[in-house]
């Protein structure tokens, strides 16, 4: 047999267009089906009943009155919750944490599932659980981070992060002529993606059929059967659309164990949603930190080190730590950098990853004491940056699988004007009197891939199905993992059927880290490979085929037909190699994850500038962002119109993040009292306005067989900086905590 | 709970029903007439993913109760279009990337059916305004606000 | 729970009278304000009474219907003295709010924050209260007493809301402050309706919402601006602190009371100037 290289036409004619949303028709016609829209025959609606308080235990529940009520079939405590074959406490799969399912009458956060109420119809349910009126024996709760209280944190993998020392930390202090200590904080805030956590869960004997948003299908399945004692393959899952997931929505919580239990017991499916209110509590969060920053510089601007401890909030029994120094790590050239994290024990639900962990809020801190050193040092922020450029990774010395950071700040600066900005602060007024600022900040965000597998099957007719478990939570897997499976297979879009988001497919992976793209795809682009290889193997050994003998050449396809690279002349169509073979269809399957000798070698990193505008009332001090451009590269593209759309959406979280979320509790009960959207802010249409995003192209060999570095997260990270430092330059104050309120600035 | 008639026209089709009368004309809509393009975002009528007409103005569905809908006429997303029949807003939210996750996606449709019944060109700001009853999680405001103006500078306005 | 339609006036009142129900007009605040509370009460809603909606001229003044949207509030033909009141009306909740909210529900709640009570208030509006076989009228600064509490007595209906006549060349406006642009509930609002001699203000009411559990005018405010012009309003230093002292703002997640103490001082400043010149300063 001889060596076959067939390698189909690497970017075809599909990545790179701004293709239309293939799922934008179920979307706009309302026929998408989010989870809650099923509603299976002899349905019973779940409600549960949160936590009042944030610390003790229930004493009473007025179960006969709620289990009195029409229409209520059964209510769920600790006294009579059946047994689970999974310990509440146990880490079944990565991002796991640990639930609370009536394991006890203990309350530990408030929002914590105290009972479930079971009913006919959603109304019963619903005033069966208002019936309940807990009692408890409150005791006082912790709600805000003491650092007397904190802890070093001992490094453990996910949730646990590890600090970092490079250089000599001392000495990059004693070597400053000038320097800075700030300390900056950040806030609670909940990921509340529009579409709240939910389950349709049916039971048959001990196969499990759920309907769940899910960020990471498979690995969700193993997790739910864990609890329930069968193997992962008898749980099946369901998960077309989820309406947002940024990061919570990857793993079992307590309510959805609750209540598929619920539908064990009962031998009935049974539905639970959310609802807005108990979105602030078992499902994570971004946990409050509180950050140090040291940085020092020489007589030349040069940083001689960046000193980053934070400080962040967890929950009292689980050990997620908002990995904000590391921010730190991979950015600026400096003599010596230090990174390092404690923690502090609350009385709150068990934080997690939320869209950029770690680097958002990191990354706040971070780029507002850079521009409090570029102030000290009397130099132009940006100019400041370029002075500190990290031309290789910081500490390591690993070089760059590829970094357009310096195009990205170019390229920001010109579009936005920068140049014009006066290096004083208070110097800007428009024509209305508002005081008006400026401020950048730089984004930075790894590229992590995780593992992921894909299927595609030519058929007969000269089209595919392309299938693997792949999730679109809105950032478009629908579309962009369509347009580079028709890539693999030199197929026009319209050939190519995509299947995903059905945990019989094969696993791909997990949406989140900004990775999913490049995992998924890159399954996807290997299967496709895959194919064409034994296509080439099919065709080269057909004596009737135009390619027979070609074996020992390569191969590329393009539009549904096989041609010898470089010989135009020579070409069979996909349908024919396939119809003389007598096959009715060819199956290609391919797998993708980080080549560890890449990951070993280079630092992968996308990067970006992001450059905002401000405008302050002199009065009243409230505070809009007028306009802001975000420029990022990010590696290949494979759908700037999708690709816009998530880097625009990270900068108004970044928006968000500065001046909008913070969850509040009330002191006493420990209860979060704006946990609601009327009182939980996030930004509205009209909050805004002037928007721009650019995209540098790098092609990056490295990072993954694509190139592609991922957009899902990097626009939240270096926004919320460049907004602060765009207030300080309109106000002269600086606001050392997030969000940035009105209040703040009048008293400042 | 005590059943309650109920006569009323939805997407074009008149609808008998016996209702509890504590059932929202959210959940009515989507469980007991099967038109779950009108979703559930927040329970407190802030979220606007709720958001139906009901002789032609738009309110939240979580915020009424399903026999207060007695001898109305309702419009729901399912009523606005359908594929093959698009109706001009739901095209340019589609084309113009107006929508990521799309679980906001009939609420925004529904509030800019009003809009643009009430203002037929309107400006940017006051599509803003306009839509300011509609949250989108993943922040896909500007799309939004141009498939909004694309419809109206087409002429679908009114 | 039972859910009841009547027809009339004279049917709600009666079944208020036999039932004891929970009165439901827009139904914006019923439900989100019920919470975790089960629903015991029946529903007695006031949907089907025609009557009760629309706005109308009458003798002394205009008598708003107690239904009335305050979509249909926007819409309304009515002097320059009622821009405070559209521009409130604008801002209450979002479109789907107003086109189901209601002027008497928005009263009859009492939130502090409501946005239709500032401007009432300065339009010296009444509340019309119906009950079996009587009507009475109490001002509207009497009718809200407290946070979530009014003037009601069991049994009673408000059926309508009555502005005084104004002269025609009155003006008004309102303004509300919040730290997003829309969907916000008030940290500070203020509604101001001036009657002018030439440039300088004859009379002035000044109202400021959200500072206080219930809204409330500033006399001292007031009697300072009359005969003030625009430029002289803007001149002025700042807003006495005497001036503010109905006042008591309560520091909550929406804002301290200092902030909101020195927010509302400029913004009477700002409502009474944009009244005067007609400006467009939104907020």
């Amino acid at each position: 047999m001889p060596d076959t290289l067939a390698h189909p036409v690497r970017f075809g004619s599909n990545a790179g267009q701004p293709v239309t949303r293939r799922d934008g028709i179920a979307k706009v016609t309302g026929t998408a089906t989010f989870t809650a829209d099923n509603s299976p025959e002899n349905l019973l609606h779940a409600v549960y009943v949160p936590a009042t308080i944030a610390r003790g235990r229930v004493t009473h529940l007025d179960v006969a009155a709620a289990e009195a009520h029409p229409g209520v079939t059964m209510v769920m405590t600790p006294g009579n919750r059946p047994a689970l074959q999974g310990d509440p406490s146990a880490k079944p799969t990565m991002f796991s944490f640990r639930i609370e399912v009536l394991q006890d009458d203990s309350v530990r956060y408030a929002g914590q599932p105290i009972a479930l109420v079971l009913g006919e119809t959603l109304e019963a349910a619903t005033e069966g659980a208002r019936l309940l009126n807990p009692r408890y024996a409150a005791e006082p709760a912790r709600t805000r981070i003491d650092d007397d209280e904190a802890a070093p944190v001992e490094p453990g993998g996910f949730g646990r992060p590890a600090g970092v020392e490079h250089g000599d930390v001392a000495a990059g202090h004693a070597a400053a002529t000038k320097a800075i200590d700030v300390t900056y904080e950040t806030s609670a805030q909940y990921h509340n993606a529009m579409e709240t956590h939910a389950v349709v869960a049916q039971w048959e004997g001990d196969k499990l059929s759920l309907d769940v948003p899910s960020q990471a299908l498979l690995m969700s399945c193993a997790g739910y059967a864990y609890f329930f004692g069968i193997p992962a393959e008898n749980v099946t899952i369901r998960a077309p659309y989820l309406g947002g997931g940024f990061g919570s929505k990857a793993i079992p919580t307590g309510p959805q164990v609750l209540a598929i239990l619920a539908a064990k017991e009962t031998g009935r499916p049974v539905k639970l949603m959310l609802t807005r209110q108990q979105m602030f509590g078992p499902v994570g969060h971004r946990g409050a930190t509180r950050q140090r920053l040291r940085l020092g510089i020489d007589d030349g601007a040069a940083l001689t080190v960046i000193d980053h401890e934070g400080l962040a909030a967890t929950s009292s029994f689980d050990d997620f730590v908002e990995p904000a120094a590391n921010a730190s790590q991979g950015l600026y050239a400096a003599g010596a950098l230090r990174s390092a994290h404690r923690a502090v024990r609350l009385d709150v639900g068990t934080p997690g990853p939320m869209r950029a962990p770690g680097e958002a809020s990191g990354s706040a801190a971070l780029e507002c004491a850079m521009d409090e050193m570029a102030e000290a040092a009397g130099i132009d922020p940006l100019e400041f940056r370029l002075r500190n450029y990290a031309e290789t990774e910081p500490g390591t010395g690993k070089p760059y699988s590829s970094k357009a950071l310096r195009e990205c700040y170019m390229q920001g600066a010109e579009r936005f004007g920068w140049s014009g900005r006066p290096l004083l602060p208070r110097q800007m007024k428009d024509e209305n009197g508002l005081l008006t600022g400026w401020g950048m900040g730089t984004a930075l965000f790894p590229c992590p891939m995780f593992a992921a597998d894909a299927r595609a099957t030519l058929r007969s007719d000269g089209s595919a199905l392309v299938e693997t478990s792949a999730i679109d939570m809105g950032q478009g897997a629908w579309t962009a993992l369509a347009q580079i499976a028709a890539d693999s297979l030199g197929l026009p879009l319209d050939m190519v059927e995509f299947r995903a988001g059905h945990s019989s497919l094969p696993d791909g992976g997990v949406a989140g880290g900004s990775g999913h793209t490049a995992t998924a795809g890159g399954a996807l682009h290997a299967a496709g490979g895959d194919v064409i290889r034994q296509l080439g193997e099919i065709a080269a050994a057909d004596p009737e085929s135009p390619l027979h003998g070609a074996g020992n050449a390569a191969f590329s396809a393009r539009d549904g037909r096989l041609y010898v690279d470089g010989d135009d002349s020579r070409s069979d169509s996909f349908a024919d190699i396939l119809a003389r073979a007598g096959s009715a269809e060819l199956v290609g399957n391919g797998s993708a994850s980080r080549a560890p000798e890449d990951a070993e070698k280079f630092s992968m990193h996308s990067h970006g500038a992001v450059f905002a505008e401000v405008k302050v009332d002199p009065d009243l001090c409230q505070v809009r962002v007028t306009r802001m451009v975000g420029a990022f590269a990010a590696g290949r593209i494979i759908n700037p119109k999708l690709a816009e759309s998530q880097l625009l959406g990270g900068m108004i979280w970044g928006i968000s993040f500065a001046l909008h979320e913070e969850a509040k509790h009330d002191p006493r009960t420990g209860r979060i009292v704006n946990a609601d959207f009327a009182g939980y802010h996030v930004p509205v249409n009209a909050d805004v306005t002037g928007l721009e995003v650019l995209t540098v192209h790098e092609d990056d060999p490295y990072v993954n067989a694509l190139g592609i570095k991922g957009v899902g997260e990097i626009g939240i990270v270096g926004s919320v900086g460049a907004i602060a430092n765009a207030i300080w330059h309109a106000t002269g104050h600086r606001i050392r905590r997030f969000p940035i309120r009105i209040e703040d600035l009048l008293t400042a | 709970m005590s059943g309650h008639k109920l006569s009323l026209v939805v997407n074009g089709e008149r609808v008998e029903a016996d209702v509890p009368s504590n059932r929202l004309l959210s959940e009515f809509l989507r469980d007991d007439l099967a038109l779950t393009g009108t979703k559930r975002g927040c329970e407190t009528g802030v979220c606007g993913a709720c958001s139906v007409l009901v002789d032609g103005d738009v309110v939240k569905s979580c915020l009424s109760l399903a026999v207060q809908m007695n001898g109305r006429e309702i419009t729901t997303v399912e009523g606005l279009g359908r594929v093959g029949a698009l109706h001009p807003l739901q095209q340019q939210f589609m084309e113009k990337g107006g929508l990521q996750c799309g679980y906001c996606t009939p609420g925004f449709l529904m509030a800019a059916v009003d809009l643009l019944k009430r203002n037929p060109n309107p400006d940017d700001a006051e599509i803003r305004e306009g839509l300011s009853g509609n949250l989108c999680r993943c922040t896909g405001y500007q799309g939004i606000v141009d498939a909004i103006r694309s419809t109206a500078e087409a002429g679908h306005g009114a | 729970m039972s859910y009841l339609t009547p027809k009339s006036t004279e049917e709600a009142l009666a079944l208020l009278g036999q039932a004891g129900a929970d009165v439901l007009a827009g139904g914006t605040d019923f439900f989100p304000s019920r919470g975790t509370r089960p629903q015991t009460r029946s529903i007695l809603d006031l949907g089907q009474i025609d009557s009760l909606r629309g706005i109308e001229k009458t003798a002394r003044g205009w008598r708003i219907g107690a239904m009335t949207t305050w979509s249909q509030i926007q819409r309304a033909d009515l002097p320059p003295a009622f821009d405070a009141l559209k521009r409130a009306a604008r801002e209450v909740g979002s479109v789907q709010i107003q086109n189901r909210g209601t002027i008497a529900g928005n009263l009859c709640n009492a939130s502090p924050a409501a946005d239709g009570v500032p401007p009432l208030l300065a339009l010296n509006a009444e509340v019309e209260i119906g009950s079996p076989g009587a009507t009475r009228r109490v001002a509207l600064s009497d009718f809200v007493t407290g946070v979530r509490r009014v003037a009601l007595s069991p049994g009673e209906l408000v059926l309508a809301v009555h502005v005084p006549s104004l002269p025609d060349d009155a003006v008004s406006h309102f303004l509300k402050l919040g730290s997003r642009r829309y969907l916000v509930i008030s940290i500070a609002m203020t509604a101001a309706v001036l009657e002018l001699d030439g440039p300088r203000i004859a009379t002035a009411r000044v109202a400021v919402g959200a500072c206080s559990p219930v809204a409330q005018r500033l006399p001292g405010l007031e009697a300072a601006l009359v005969g003030l012009t625009a430029a002289e309003v803007a001149a002025l230093p700042v807003v006495p602190e005497t001036h503010l002292a109905p006042l008591a703002p309560i520091a909550d997640v929406r804002g301290s009371a200092a902030y909101r103490m020195r927010a509302v001082a400029d913004l009477c400043r700002r409502t009474v100037i944009a009244a005067m010149t007609g400006g467009t300063t939104d907020e």
